[in-house]
């Protein structure tokens, strides 16, 4: 079954390209062209006809974008893609703190804009999917039960701490996790500020799991927002 | 003053006694006349203390005790001898000559010292003023130079612009009631002095003075009570020159001020309109290529095969692309001229924001070419992250651009002391010596086909490279061009790892809690 997509995006233009590019990729789409009217969208869905994932423009005619993702937010974890004309990552990282599975400046190529969809789907979608257990990205396998890592089958020793950072980042790899958050989650709440902790223990892991760790495939940086590891291989 | 007069005729009370005393000893030695002359000399010393009248008091009580202490027959005050009534009348006379005199002399002193000082304080006035670059901080000063010449309590208003109309502009020092201070922005207004001895508002006990410059008013003082002032009214003269001392101080700086800002605007707009020309001549020409390619596919699509449409496809992208990133530098470089720039500083690690570059330029059709170097273990440096990987990309970009296409295109990071060391050469033409500058220069040009490729510079380089320099600035360093030892450019580029600002990093990381 086609996931059902609400396109919520007040520029015409805009609005209908990404429909006509996101309906040839076998997406089912609504579009919304207000606040109001994506909420009216969401309220009254016919039945299987449920949307999947909001694809999220800021600025509307009728107020914010942030007000209606935290509207969602408060009843669903259905994914929603913010994308926004503004360069700010002080807003980047508020939208993903407040619960945005991912983000897009405009302006944005089609095909990142697939992937992000592809990820958040994946990640969020449909409960029937079971708990990643295993990464695999190139030659590099994460092995969530076991803890095991390994770089083209050979095992790779980490230390608790860089395993805890690793595993944080695959849980949701192909999306950006903000300092914050990896912060939060590894460290504790008193040590949300010490983004050098990160720097650090995101150094180690990379002279351990990438070849060149000046040109990561893997482990790959958002400057000022976060990191994000590679989306896992599609046939994991 | 109590105390001075009190200390004046205790002298005087002294210096009586003591000459007294003194006639009575020597009564039996001198003669009537001679001790009359010791009379005489105190009579005239005590002028030198007392007023007028005290002194022609002092001189008359002390001929009449001394016809009834000394003149014969003693105790009475008839005289029996024809010449000592003569010589008592002398005698008194003569004490009133003098002491008349004594009291002129002090007088004319007095009113010498005065001008003296009022021309002083008048002198220092105006230094004060020449020296000053902002009067209206000497408001205060104005309003202590008038006290100290009236001894009463004043009242300073000054304007801090030339515009009237502007009232919230103007600095009020001193208290006051509100009808003071209506007093205070008539005569501001009117320019005319107001109180006792003005010819206007005489029934006022407060006078009040206009800060006159040339044919304006940029101001006005109260002085409170200067009508009731002993010497009130001499001292206006004085007080209304130090007033238009402040007023030609106030109306001089204003105008500098207003030329100032004047010339700054005009410069500002003519930035302006160089930017704004300069962007739209920028951004026409990606524009062009993709409203032609555009409009080709649109028109001509179905009559091209499948490679023909990828070809005009992958130009507007390419195109698109240019003008995102045309937009990013124009934006950034509006933001950094902006006076406070705030930058998001964290302690980054070069090695990330290199790699992140280095990702995104990849994914460019000629990214292979840029290739790397970051020495190992480098500290962390205190940046913008977004800002730093702005500069390495247009630094790369730069490169790319405009060296031919099948030459390397090379970044290196290394440490230099305090200092993070990043370079990016190429093996281009290279540019001149004498556009070694200006390359930074907002939208600067070259001169037309000077070099081949660097015609390309007309296609809006400056704007990139400006902002690389506004971003290294920002963080207190420095980019810099220099010639490369292979040929072609070598950009230099020196920030400090740790800013004015950074927060101390902490030596311990402890473990994951979780």
């Amino acid at each position: 079954m086609s996931r059902c997509i609400l396109l919520v995006e007040d520029d015409r233009v805009l609005r209908s390209a990404l429909f006509e590019a996101l309906s040839v990729e076998g997406y089912k789409l609504k579009t919304a062209a207000s606040l109001a009217d994506a909420r009216a969208q969401l309220l009254h869905a016919p039945p299987g006809e449920a949307i999947d994932l909001i694809v999220l423009d800021l600025g509307l005619p009728d107020g914010e974008g942030q007000s209606l993702l935290s509207e969602v937010r408060r009843t669903s974890n259905m994914p929603v893609i913010v994308i926004s004309a503004r360069h700010d990552e002080g807003e980047k990282i508020q939208l993903l703190d407040q619960g945005a599975d991912d983000y897009l400046v405009k302006p944005f190529g089609i095909g990142e804009l697939l992937a992000r969809l592809r990820v958040a789907l994946r990640h969020r979608g449909h409960a029937a999917e079971p708990a990643l257990l295993l990464y695999q990205h190139g030659l590099l396998q994460v092995h969530l039960k076991t803890r095991r890592v390994q770089l083209a089958e050979v095992e790779v020793h980490l230390t608790p701490t860089e395993y805890a950072l690793l595993a944080r980042l695959v849980r949701q790899a192909g999306q950006v996790v903000t300092h914050r958050q990896l912060l939060l989650d590894v460290w504790g709440a008193e040590h949300t500020d010490q983004t050098h902790y990160l720097r650090l223990y995101m150094g180690q892991l990379r002279a351990k799991l990438e070849a060149d760790s000046t040109d990561p495939q893997h482990l790959l940086t958002e400057p000022g927002v976060g990191y994000r590891v590679a989306e896992s291989d599609a046939d994991v | 003053m109590i105390s001075t007069t009190y200390t004046r005729t205790g002298a005087v009370v002294l210096l009586l006694g003591m000459t007294w005393s003194a006639m009575t000893l020597l009564e039996h030695k001198l003669d009537i006349a001679n001790l009359a002359m010791l009379l005489v000399l105190a009579s005239a010393l005590s002028s030198l203390w007392l007023a007028a009248w005290a002194s022609m008091l002092v001189s008359a009580g002390s001929m009449l005790a001394f016809n009834w202490f000394f003149v014969p027959p003693k105790f009475t005050f008839t005289v029996d001898i024809y010449q000592n009534a003569l010589l008592l009348l002398a005698l008194l006379m003569v004490n009133w000559i003098i002491a008349g005199l004594v009291i002129r002399q002090r007088h004319l002193a007095q009113a010498a010292r005065t001008l003296a000082d009022q021309e002083a304080r008048l002198r220092q006035w105006g230094d004060t003023l020449r020296d000053a670059s902002d009067p209206a901080a000497h408001a205060a000063a104005l309003r202590i130079a008038l006290q100290e010449a009236t001894g009463t309590s004043v009242a300073v208003s000054v304007l801090r612009s030339l515009d009237k109309s502007n009232e919230t502009s103007a600095l009020l020092l001193g208290e006051t009631t509100h009808e003071q201070r209506s007093g205070l922005s008539l005569c501001e207004r009117e320019g005319n002095a107001m109180g006792p001895g003005s010819g206007r508002y005489e029934q006022l006990d407060d006078v009040y003075l206009p800060l006159r410059g040339r044919r304006v008013t940029l101001g006005a003082a109260l002085i409170t009570g200067l009508g009731a002032h002993a010497n009130g009214l001499q001292l206006k003269p004085h007080l209304q020159a130090l007033c238009d001392q402040m007023g030609s101080a106030l109306q001089r700086s204003l105008v500098t001020e207003q030329e100032q800002q004047a010339r700054e605007q005009a410069q500002q707009q003519a930035v302006r309109n160089a930017l704004l020309a300069a962007i739209s001549h920028d951004y026409r020409t990606p524009l062009a290529t993709i409203m032609g390619a555009a409009s080709s596919l649109q028109e001509q699509g179905e009559r091209m095969d499948a490679d023909q449409r990828r070809r005009l496809a992958a130009g507007i992208v390419e195109e698109s692309e240019r003008l995102a990133r045309l937009t990013d530098n124009t934006l950034q470089l509006a933001r950094l001229d902006a006076l406070a720039v705030t930058l998001r500083c964290d302690w980054e690690s070069t090695e990330e924001l290199v790699g992140a570059v280095l990702r995104r330029i990849r994914r460019r059709p000629d990214g292979g070419r840029v290739s790397v170097w970051v020495e190992p273990n480098l500290p962390f440096l205190w940046c913008d992250a977004l800002l730093v990987s702005q500069l390495l990309d247009n630094l790369l970009d730069n490169g790319l651009k405009y060296c031919p296409e099948d030459t390397p295109v090379e970044l290196h990071a290394k440490s230099d002391n305090a200092f993070l060391l990043l370079t990016v050469s190429d093996r281009g033409p290279g540019i001149a010596a004498s556009w070694q500058e200006k390359v930074f220069e907002v939208f600067q040009r070259g001169e037309p086909v000077r070099s081949h490729h660097y015609s390309d510079l007309d296609r809006g380089a400056g704007v990139g490279l400006a902002v690389c320099r506004a971003i290294a600035r920002a963080h207190h360093g420095e980019l810099l061009l220099r010639a490369s030892g292979e040929g072609g450019c070598l950009f230099e580029c020196r920030l400090p790892f740790a800013g004015l600002d950074s927060t101390p990093l902490t030596a311990q990381v402890p473990e994951a809690q979780k």
